[in-house]
């Protein structure tokens, strides 16, 4: 069964974007790796618009006061297991805002993440390039899916 | 045509006589002193005067025992801006919301951030801070250090209060929201499908950019200020650099104007694209969407190859530019340039003949030429609405002068009209890039200028892909400015949607939001 899940997991993850105050760049590129050039459904990556059927949350920004909560929120809403991908350089570490005074700096300071991206914005070859491995950080050898799935807060895979 | 203008300055001189100060020349065609409240009579003087006169921005700036409120007025041609300062004992002016319906986003921002109280104008709230940030605390006040301001708790969580009337209903769209690729909040209050009221609560994405500008040097600025937005990126470096040049008088390199306008215009086709097809997917075409950012995809292989980088290639630097372009990628450029202007008769006939495409954009959103001048509106949005205004055209930057091409206007005013506004000016874009490939100068493409600014204080206003881009930068002799203000063209452009909204149906709002171009990362800063 769990097998099974896993399959389902890999196979067809659905994404969902939130944007905790990015300035587009990093949005825009994951926008972009839905059209023809890049097309990540190749990977059965589909966007999903609500929290509640997504399997893993891209967060780009640096994260402001005003959007933390709500950050907080639809990771809350979010089904188990789930997985965080910090992209871009403002989500990984607060990038060239970090110290303003609206800005925590980091999605990892409000929710735990799996994966970073660094990059301002990374390309979207590179947002493929860590989706994929934090895929295939989710498939076998077997301890690790379950160890995944035991505990969605795992260590950071890429980056850092 | 600058005569008209200087009747304009003339009339108000003779007007008011001595109780204003009128400079010549500084920050757009005059400054206009006017204290103790004569900044309203100035305003209604040019009201009267001028039709097309209009709040551009409104800059508040701590001047030391007081708080400095410019007004940066637009007329028909250049820009005048009033001076009008206040004790920061007793920061109360009048508002300018009962003569200027378009000032009222301006006042808020500058009730928010500098503390000015606006008389007649209630500001109750936080417009742009966060929840968290404490009242009375403002913190573009040079005595706040904004880091050391504790947040507050958050105040309870705003209950979905339903309306007195029962038969209203509010709906929020945002922070997150499938329609939405950023987070701010809209709720639409709705009787039936009929939407009644649109109140909006910007500054999800405020970063501080204009605090955080003051302590770094100018050239750092640069990138910073870049990273305002990620798609317009090219216009903020070039609408902070052009007031920092200003400041210091640089004549720059013909070979550097005409490189930057290349930049400009690649970036415009990128951004209209991505308009034109965003507005597909937002009315559930998502055909159209996909066929868009297909041919985006080689502007932003041309954009990499003229600046460094798809997105943030930082090529327009003070002094000039940072990359020359040599004669292999003009050829490249100019292919791309030829297949774009093969796609668009088909993207024509999309958006022009497409039933269905009609039927959801058609008399939606329609607003009027008298609402766009009353709400100052710009760019796209305002010339669907047969408002001529182009920042290109009316105040001629770096080669534009030099440049043939047609400023687009539509008449109707609706969403169709505003996305043939876009979809055309792809085609002029190309031209520009052809002509300036072709009479491309040769030469340097930077000088070199001082790391220090001398003191002083410019404003440079630039054509961005969704209207008009207003900087207003500051200096005091040292390498950081003192202030730097950042109007962006979708904080101008919201309270045109408010109002167009209202007597819609709920599901032509996003369709007519789109229409807008919205671009939070601008709006909020």
């Amino acid at each position: 069964m769990t097998d099974t899940k896993t399959w389902a997991r890999v196979k067809s993850p659905w994404v969902l974007h939130f944007n905790a105050g990015a300035c587009n760049g990093c949005d825009i590129e994951i926008v972009a790796l839905l059209t023809p050039k890049y097309d990540v459904e190749r990977f059965g990556i589909k966007l999903e618009p609500s929290p509640r059927h997504a399997d893993v949350l891209l967060v780009t920004g640096a994260v402001t006061h005003q959007c933390a909560e709500r950050l907080k929120r639809v990771y809350d809403q979010m089904p188990q297991p789930k997985f965080v991908v910090a992209i871009g350089a403002c989500a990984c570490s607060g990038g060239v805002f970090e110290g303003n005074y609206s800005v925590i700096g980091g999605v990892d300071k409000v929710i735990p993440v799996t994966a970073y991206i660094p990059g301002c914005p990374p390309r979207p070859e590179a947002i493929i390039d860590g989706v994929v491995k934090l895929l295939n950080a989710l498939n076998p050898p077997k301890q690790k899916t379950n160890k995944a799935e035991a505990k969605p807060e795992a260590t950071p895979i890429v980056g850092r | 045509m600058a005569s008209n203008n200087l009747e304009l300055i003339s009339l108000v001189e003779s007007k008011f006589g001595d109780k204003i100060q009128v400079q010549r020349n500084l920050l757009g065609a005059a400054t206009i002193t006017a204290h103790n409240g004569l900044h309203y009579d100035v305003m209604k003087a040019l009201l009267e005067a001028d039709e097309k006169t209009g709040v551009t921005s409104i800059t508040g700036l701590d001047l030391g025992a007081n708080l400095g409120v410019y007004y940066h007025i637009h007329t028909s041609k250049p820009f005048i801006t009033i001076k009008a300062e206040v004790p920061k004992v007793n920061p109360t002016i009048k508002t300018l919301i009962d003569i200027h319906p378009g000032a009222a986003f301006h006042e808020k921002e500058v009730a928010d951030l500098v503390g000015v109280v606006f008389e007649g104008h209630a500001t109750p709230g936080h417009f742009v801070l966060p929840e968290t940030w404490p009242e009375g605390v403002f913190p573009l006040r040079k005595d706040v250090k904004a880091t050391e301001v504790k947040p507050v708790p958050t105040p309870e969580r705003e209950a979905n209060v339903l309306p007195e009337n029962q038969r209203l209903v509010k709906i929020i769209i945002g922070p997150q929201h499938p329609a939405l690729l950023e987070p701010e909040k809209f709720s639409v209050t709705v009787e039936g499908e009929t939407v009644t009221k649109v109140d909006p609560r910007i500054g999800y994405v405020h970063r501080g950019i204009e605090k955080s500008a003051e302590s770094r040097t100018y050239l750092q600025d640069v990138y910073l200020v870049e990273r305002v937005c990620g798609i317009c990126n090219p216009c903020h470096a070039y609408g902070f650099v052009g007031a920092v040049e200003k400041i210091l008088k640089a004549d720059i390199p013909e070979r550097a104007q005409y490189l930057r306008v290349i930049a400009l215009e690649l970036n415009r086709i990128h951004s209209h694209l991505l308009t034109l097809g965003h507005a597909g997917l937002e009315i559930g075409y998502e055909t159209i969407f996909q066929y868009f950012w297909r041919d985006r995809e080689p502007i932003m292989d041309l954009i990499e190859l003229t600046s460094g980088n798809r997105v943030y290639g930082s090529l327009i630097t003070i002094g000039g530019v940072r990359r020359d372009l040599n004669s292999i990628d003009i050829p490249k450029i100019k292919e791309g340039m030829k297949n774009l202007r093969n796609q668009l008769p088909f993207y024509n006939k999309i958006y022009r003949e497409e039933p269905t495409l009609r039927l959801r954009m058609s008399e939606v959103g329609v607003m009027s030429r008298e609402d766009a001048i009353k709400l100052s509106v710009v760019g796209p949005v305002a010339r669907g609405s047969n408002y001529d205004t182009d920042i290109r055209k009316d105040i001629p930057y770096e080669a534009y002068g030099e440049i043939p091409f047609k400023e687009i206007v539509y008449s109707t005013g609706d969403v169709w009209a505003r996305m043939n506004v876009r979809l055309d000016e792809v085609e002029e874009s190309i031209n520009i890039i052809d002509y300036a490939l072709d009479h491309l100068p040769s030469g340097p493409i930077k000088v070199d200028l001082p790391r220090a600014v001398i003191a002083g204080e410019a404003v440079c206003s630039l054509e961005a892909p969704r209207g008009e881009l207003f900087y207003y930068v500051r200096s005091n002799g040292t390498d950081m400015p003192e202030r730097v203000k950042i109007r962006t063209p979708t904080f101008a452009n919201i309270p045109s949607f408010l109002k167009s909204a209202i007597g819609e149906s709920i599901a032509d709002v996003p369709s007519n939001f789109v229409s807008l171009d919205p671009c939070f990362s601008c709006t909020d800063r």
